[in-house]
C-alpha cells in the first residue's frame, strides 16, 4: 500500500460523487434482472473458467452497488477489495451486453473513478502482478 | 548492349576492367571535380560518383556525373535510398540518362545518423534491391513502377554493391542472388583485406551460378597508415581488416607505401580469381595516387573497346 | 501498447503559464501503465508545477483528476462538469488521446504533457521497446516474428545492407541488434529460410493518410 492510502477516506466526498450520479446508477443497479447474459460477453469471465467473480454484473453490483448500498460509508480495506473488482478483474473493454441497456462499463468506470478519488488505484511498478492491485 | 557504356563494353568484350570512384564536394566547387577528374581521365573505365556519402550533404550526385562527363570521364552515377521517395528516383533516372549517364549503382546508403544532418527523416521508401528492380522495370519492360509507360526509357547498366565481409556471412551469396535476380549487370564489392573470406565468397557464388550471371568487381581500398587501417578495423561495420595486415602497415618504415603495395598485391591476386571481371578501387581522398597504383598494378593501359 | 514520456518541465510550464486555472488530465489506459500519465504520475506534475509557480510568485493553479481512458467517448462524462471551472487543459494521454480530448471541449485550450513515443512491449518495469510502426501491411509471417520496418534502421525488406558487425548489431549502435540477422537467425532456426530469399516487391505505404478503420460487421450501421 503506497503512503496515499493512508489518509482517511473522505465518507462526504464519496457521497458526494454517489449523488451527482443517482439516478442513472440506481437505476441501472435496480434494472438488472441477473439473466447472466453479460457473462457470456465477458472475455475475463470465460478465460477463467466462468469464476462468478469475472461476471461483469457481479462486479458492478460489489463495487458500485455496494457503495450505494453503504452510502459510502466504507473504509480502505473494502475499498482496496474493490480496486481489485474493478481493475484486475475487469479491463473495461467495454463489450459487455445488457439485453435491457444497462451500461455496465461506465457503473465499473465510475466505481474506479471513486476509488481514485480516495487515491486507491494500480500500482503498477510494485513488483508482482498481482501486487499492483 | 543494354547500355552501350564503355564500362559495359569492356566487360562484354571480356576484358578486366578498372573503376574508380570520385565524392564530390561539399559545395559547388567545379575545380574540385575537376582536379579529382583529372586524375582519373584515361587511367578507369568508370567513375563511381557518390551519392551523399556518409550522409553529408554534397554536390548531387547527377551533377557532378555531368561535369565528370565534360572532363572525359565516364560516371558511374551512385543511388541511395536513404534521401528519395520512389517518385524522386525516378525523376532523377530520367534526368541522369537524358544527360548522357549511363551506368548507374544502386544503394541501401549509410544511415542518416552518421552524417551532418544527424536528425534528418530518413526516407527508405524502397530498399536497395527494390531500386534495382525499378531500374530494370523502367530500361526493359519501359515501365514506371507502377506500371505506367515511359516516354522514352533510360538504358542504363545497373550496378548493385555486395559485401562479403558482414553477418550473417551464409547469407551474404544469398542477398548477392537476389541482387542479380533483381536486374544488377554488375556489382562492386565492399572493400577487401581478408582475402580468405572473399575466396570463399566467390566460391559460393560460383557454385550458385552467379559468376556467369553478373559481373563482379572486387573493391580494393589503399590502406593510408597504420592509424586508418586500426580505425576502420575497429568502428567500420561491415569491414573485416586481418591483424597480419594492420601489423605489416604498422610495422611499415613508410605506411602510405606499404599500402599501395599491398593494394597492387591485392589486385594483382584478384586479377587471377575466378569469376572476377575487376577491381572497383576506392582511393578515398587519394586520387593522385591512382595512376600509380593503376601502373604498378598493370591495369593501364586500358583496353580501346 | 502505446508507449509514451513526459516532456521536459520546462516545456510543460511555459505553454501553461498564462493560464489562472488548469486541470491536468491524467489517463488510466497506456500512458498509466507504461508509468508517464496516469493518476500518480498526474499527482507528481502538479505538485511540481505549483511549486514552481509558488516560487515565481505566479498565480496560476493547477488541479488533477485522471479518467479511465481518454481515447473513448463513454469515460469523458464525469469531467464535463469539472472541465468547466478551468481555462486550459493539460493531458497526459498519447497523441490520440489529447487530440479526443481538445474534441470533446473545443472552447478549452489543451496541451500535451507527454511525447508519445511509440507502440511497444514492456521489457520489464519501466523499460520499453518500439516493436511496430503501425504501416498497415504487415510482414511478420514472413519475418520470423521480428518487424524488418521498426527494428531495422533502413526498414530494408530484402535482407541485412552491409553494415551489420561480427556481433550481429546494427551499424548505428553497438546496442541495437541487426533486425535481419535475428530474423535470418529465427528463420534458420525454424529451417524456413526460403521466405526471405524470394525478392520482396516494393511495397506500398498505406499509413500516408489519416486511418480510418469500420470492421466488417459495422459497416452497415455506420453507412451514409
Amino acid at each position: 500500500m503506497s503512503h496515499q492510502e493512508l489518509k482517511p477516506v473522505d465518507t462526504k466526498q464519496i457521497q458526494g460523487m454517489l449523488s451527482r450520479k443517482k439516478g442513472k446508477m440506481k437505476r441501472f443497479l435496480s434494472y438488472c434482472a441477473h439473466c447472466s447474459l453479460c457473462a457470456e460477453s465477458c472475455f475475463l469471465y470465460m478465460e477463467h473458467h466462468k469464476d462468478p467473480q469475472y461476471m461483469p454484473s457481479y462486479k458492478a453490483i460489489n463495487s458500485l452497488g455496494k457503495l450505494y448500498r453503504k452510502n459510502g460509508k466504507v473504509d480502505r480495506k473494502l475499498l482496496t477489495e474493490m480496486k481489485g473488482i474493478v481493475w484486475r478483474n475487469c479491463v473495461l473493454c467495454g463489450r459487455c451486453y445488457c439485453p435491457i441497456g444497462i451500461h455496465i462499463p461506465s457503473m465499473i468506470a465510475f466505481a474506479r473513478s471513486i476509488l481514485r478519488s480516495q487515491d486507491v488505484y494500480p500500482q503498477l511498478d510494485e513488483v508482482s502482478s498481482e501486487s499492483w492491485l | 548492349m543494354k547500355s552501350g557504356s564503355r564500362l559495359e563494353r569492356v566487360l562484354a568484350a571480356g576484358h578486366f576492367a578498372f573503376t574508380g570512384e570520385l565524392g564530390p564536394p561539399q559545395g559547388a566547387n567545379v575545380e574540385a571535380i575537376k582536379k579529382k577528374a583529372n586524375y582519373l581521365k584515361g587511367i578507369t573505365d568508370a567513375v563511381n560518383i557518390t551519392d551523399n556519402q556518409t550522409a553529408v550533404v554534397r554536390m548531387a550526385s547527377w551533377a557532378a556525373g555531368l561535369i565528370a562527363i565534360q572532363e572525359g570521364l565516364e560516371p558511374n552515377y551512385q543511388m541511395v535510398c536513404r534521401d528519395r521517395n520512389r517518385i524522386a528516383m525516378q525523376s532523377d533516372i530520367l534526368g541522369a540518362y537524358a544527360h548522357g549517364i549511363r551506368n548507374m549503382l544502386c544503394l541501401s546508403g549509410d544511415h542518416q545518423q552518421f552524417g551532418n544532418h544527424p536528425l534528418t527523416k530518413g526516407v527508405f521508401d524502397i530498399d536497395s534491391i527494390q531500386l534495382i528492380n525499378m531500374v530494370k522495370g523502367m530500361r526493359d519492360n519501359k515501365k514506371f513502377l507502377n506500371g505506367d509507360d515511359i516516354d522514352g526509357a533510360p538504358q542504363l547498366f545497373i550496378g548493385a554493391a555486395a559485401n562479403p565481409f558482414a553477418e550473417p556471412f551464409e547469407f551474404r551469396v544469398h542477398r548477392l542472388a537476389k541482387k542479380v535476380a533483381a536486374g544488377a549487370d554488375f556489382i562492386q564489392t565492399q572493400c577487401i583485406y581478408d582475402m580468405k573470406r572473399f575466396r570463399e565468397w566467390m566460391k559460393q557464388a560460383d557454385d550458385m551460378g552467379l559468376t556467369e550471371k553478373v559481373n563482379i568487381l572486387a573493391g580494393v581500398t589503399p590502406l593510408k597508415s597504420g592509424g586508418m587501417a586500426r580505425y576502420m578495423a575497429k568502428n567500420v561495420s561491415g569491414i573485416i581488416i586481418p591483424d597480419e595486415i594492420i601489423d605489416r602497415i604498422v610495422n611499415a618504415k613508410k605506411a602510405s607505401e606499404e599500402g599501395i603495395k599491398l593494394c597492387v598485391e591485392q589486385i594483382e591476386e584478384l586479377k587471377e580469381m575466378k569469376g572476377v571481371r575487376g577491381v572497383h578501387l576506392m582511393a578515398i581522398e587519394w586520387e593522385h595516387r591512382v595512376p600509380e597504383i593503376a601502373e604498378r598494378a598493370k591495369l593501364i593501359p586500358r583496353p580501346q573497346v | 501498447m502505446i508507449v509514451g514520456e513526459r516532456k521536459p518541465f520546462d516545456e510543460i510550464k511555459e505553454m501553461i503559464k498564462s493560464f489562472k486555472k488548469v486541470l491536468n488530465v491524467g489517463c488510466g489506459g497506456c500512458t498509466s501503465i507504461c508509468m508517464a500519465g496516469g493518476q500518480r504520475e498526474v499527482g507528481l506534475l502538479n505538485e511540481e508545477l505549483q511549486n514552481a509557480f509558488k516560487q515565481e510568485g505566479a498565480s496560476s493553479r493547477v488541479d488533477g483528476f485522471t479518467i479511465e481512458r481518454q481515447c473513448n467517448a463513454d469515460f469523458f462524462s464525469e469531467l464535463d462538469e469539472i472541465v468547466k471551472e478551468y481555462d486550459g487543459l493539460l493531458s497526459m494521454a498519447c497523441g490520440a488521446g489529447v487530440q479526443f480530448l481538445a474534441d470533446r471541449y473545443p472552447q478549452k485550450p489543451v496541451f500535451p504533457a507527454l511525447n508519445t513515443v511509440f507502440v511497444g512491449v514492456d521489457r520489464d518495469i519501466g523499460w520499453f521497446e518500439e516493436n511496430c510502426r503501425t504501416c498497415r501491411e504487415c510482414v511478420l509471417g514472413e519475418t520470423g516474428g521480428i518487424c524488418p520496418v521498426t527494428r531495422c534502421a533502413k526498414s530494408l525488406f530484402n535482407g541485412p545492407c552491409g553494415g551489420t558487425s561480427r556481433e550481429g548489431k546494427c551499424e548505428v549502435s553497438k546496442d541495437t541488434p541487426c533486425a535481419w540477422f535475428e530474423i535470418h537467425k529465427r528463420l534458420k532456426e525454424q529451417n524456413r529460410l526460403e521466405n526471405i530469399l524470394r525478392l520482396k516487391p516494393a511495397r506500398e505505404w498505406r499509413n500516408q493518410t489519416q486511418g480510418t478503420l469500420v470492421q466488417e460487421a459495422y459497416k452497415k450501421r455506420y453507412a451514409k
